[in-house]
């Protein structure tokens, strides 16, 4: 099956790690041109070589997701550089934590804010795109009660709830917008390579619910996360499609 | 990832000179030191009544009449604090019949054996023989109870079984200069637990010496300390490790998140990790800027401190059997001693100390608690230490291991070594 995706123009929020990264590279490998944001510059400049090494161009600026300005002109610099937009994905998130009261205003920020503004500053662009496609990457921990009730898990819900209702506000304009739920990812550098280390109950605990005994790589959600970006998928509109190893129980009518 | 460190020209008053690494080899250190009651015998003649030894917290006698009563192998000593101010120390042993005058600690005005209540002033004279004239051969001509040196020190007393000893600054040379910055002496007790552990003492002392054993049994700390690209530093009895806190190590993946133990020390210090922007291996420079300007606030005087000290460990052990874990605002001293007749068994004895905060109130005094391996936790870490000791006690007794096989990681152990065999002479 060809996805349709070579000579697109593709931006990816958080795509220097994890499965920010692992999306946009395989954009790359698709064809597209890819843009990434994210806080470390020495993370930008590895995975633009990455991006670059698929023979399309990249990308990328460090900067804070708390910090709206820059999302903003990220998004902007992008959709200039490129000469437009074809593909959103808006992945950046401040990761899970405690539930303190500043923890809801960070992930606040970073988890559902980012993706608001970079959506309304591609706007422009992606209406003019003849394959227009934001893909919002939520959490499974939006639908399944997990670990501890905390700001992250209400937050990646909240992006659901918007995600879906955008679809239906953007689908006139011929923009597809969906939602992706990954379950446990396991990467170098994610935080549960940390909780299996660092609060080895906590991991187990998490382990004994998942019935393919194992958590998901970056790759395995990236490849969704680009299914569902692509043309391929052109008939897949509003949809949140939950990628987690059967860890969630509940059945979805 | 580097670990930036306090260099030459910066602010210190603790010397942070690396000592050049003694070549010590790398012989196998025999087992016998820690399962032999010959060599356990030897070191009770030849060092543990000739160094200085750590008797208890100037605070447990902080007032005239205050004392404690602290053991060392088949020894008592009972520390008391004299009318003008001074310390005094005796073998806590009545010269009648030769009872244990005195239990725990308290405050008295004479201390009376209670078989047959002689009595004793506090500097150790006879008070009072009952019936001193049924004895045809009078008092006992050493005029009371056998007196021990003692000295004070940044906070502790430390008494010293050899008459001929020499003094205590010269003993703890140069680590006066080192742990001075600390203050100590204003620290307050929070903890104090005795435990009785199914292991030598140096198995214990060992335990401690390297963070080669953090990657072993302390997984959780990759995420809170650096435990490979440490300093390690060797002076002439003594020796100490710098190990990098609030950081991860370099055997780990820097996350997103921040590691719950360091989000714990940043709240601890009033930051808020939700405002933090910076990334997991900026966390402990910001820290140490951040107490440095917030410290006085917070009524904690870091004056004396340098910019490491305010987060990291400097990890000092005091030769033979103290492991001081300092810090900024605490201290976790642990004292590893000798049982009795038994090499196969230790007390472990656990004093943790505090600054106060501005406006804290003092906490009650901590009661000396004594119980054995496993029937309490002492929080996670010491526990996972505790737990895997008798282990290796046992296993040093079986005939297929003949010693200690150390690598560089392990050099403070090696360092140990050669200082106990200056003393002991022979195995």
């Amino acid at each position: 099956m060809e996805l349709g995706l070579s000579g697109m123009k593709a931006a990816v929020t958080g795509g220097s790690r994890g499965i920010g990264k692992s999306i946009a590279t395989h954009l790359a490998a698709e064809g597209c041109d890819v843009s990434i944001c994210a806080r470390g510059p020495e993370a930008i400049a590895e995975t633009r070589a990455e991006i670059e090494s698929h023979g399309v161009a990249s990308f990328g600026t460090a900067l804070q997701g708390r910090d709206g300005e820059a999302v903003r002109r990220w998004t902007q610099d992008t959709c200039a550089e490129f000469g437009g937009l074809d593909v959103l994905v808006c992945s950046l998130s401040a990761g899970g934590g405690t539930n303190d009261e500043r923890y809801w205003y960070r992930s606040f920020e970073i988890d559902l804010m980012s993706a608001a503004r970079a959506v309304e500053e591609a706007y422009p662009y992606l209406k003019k795109s003849k394959n227009a496609s934001i893909l919002v990457v939520s959490s499974m921990a939006a639908a399944e009660t997990f670990v501890a009730p905390m700001a992250y898990n209400a937050m990646k819900a909240s992006l659901v709830t918007w995600s879906e209702q955008l679809a239906q506000q953007y689908a006139p304009k011929g923009i597809r917008v969906n939602c992706l739920e990954p379950g446990p990812t396991m990467f170098p550098g994610s935080n549960w390579e940390m909780i299996k280390v660092a609060r080895s109950r906590t991991y187990a605990g998490v382990m004994r619910q998942q019935p393919t005994r194992r958590m998901g790589t970056a790759e395995e959600i990236a490849r969704a996360a680009v299914f569902l970006s692509s043309p391929a998928a052109r008939w897949v509109v509003g949809a949140t499609l939950r990628a987690d190893g059967g860890y969630t129980k509940g059945v979805q009518f | 990832m580097t670990i930036q460190r306090v260099s030459e020209g910066d602010f210190t008053k603790t010397p942070i000179d690396k000592t050049p690494d003694p070549g010590l080899g790398t012989e196998m250190i025999p087992k016998e030191r820690y399962t032999s009651r010959e060599f356990m015998q030897k070191e009770w003649e030849r060092l543990w009544t000739k160094v200085w030894n750590w008797g208890c917290a100037s605070e447990d006698v902080a007032e005239p009449g205050d004392y404690i009563v602290t053991s060392l192998g088949k020894e008592e000593i009972l520390i008391t604090r004299q009318h003008d101010g001074k310390v005094k120390a005796f073998y806590n042993v009545c010269q009648h019949r030769g009872n244990r005058l005195m239990m725990g600690q308290g405050n008295a005005e004479t201390f009376r054996c209670n078989y047959h209540h002689w009595e004793y002033r506090l500097n150790g004279e006879f008070e009072n023989i009952p019936d001193a004239d049924s004895f045809p051969q009078g008092a006992p001509p050493c005029g009371g109870l056998t007196e021990v040196r003692v000295e004070e020190w940044n906070g502790f007393v430390f008494f010293n079984l050899n008459p001929e000893a020499e003094p205590l600054l010269e003993f703890l040379a140069p680590l006066d200069t080192h742990l001075g910055p600390y203050h100590f002496d204003r620290m307050v007790k929070v903890t104090d637990w005795t435990v009785e552990w199914e292991c030598n003492w140096k198995t214990s002392v060992d335990a401690f010496n390297e963070s080669y054993h953090v990657q072993g049994i302390h997984p959780e700390l990759l995420y809170f300390i650096e435990d490979k690209h440490i300093q390690i530093d060797t002076y002439e009895r003594h020796n100490r490790y710098l190990i990098p806190f609030s950081t991860i190590s370099h055997r780990v993946n820097e996350t997103t998140e921040i590691p719950h133990l360091i989000k714990h020390a940043m709240k601890e210090a009033g930051m808020d990790p939700a405002d933090f922007d910076g990334r997991v291996s900026e966390v402990r420079r910001a820290l140490q800027l951040y107490k440095r300007k917030h410290g006085a606030e917070m009524g904690i005087d870091y004056s004396d401190l340098n910019d490491d000290q305010l987060t990291d460990d400097y990890h000092y052990m005091i030769f033979p059997n103290i492991t001081m874990n300092t810090h900024a605002e605490d201290l976790m001293l642990f004292r590893q001693r000798p049982h009795e007749s038994d090499p196969d068994k230790m007390y472990f004895d656990v004093q943790m100390f505090r600054l106060l905060k501005k406006d804290e109130p003092r906490p009650k005094k901590p009661k000396n608690e004594r119980f054995k391996h496993g029937e309490r936790s002492m929080g996670l870490v010491i526990d996972q230490d505790a737990a895997n000791l008798p282990g290796v006690q046992r296993g040093m007794h079986s005939a297929a291991f003949e010693g200690l096989w150390l690598g560089d990681q392990e050099l403070r152990i090696r360092h140990f070594h050669k200082v106990l065999m200056d003393y002991v002479g022979e195995d």
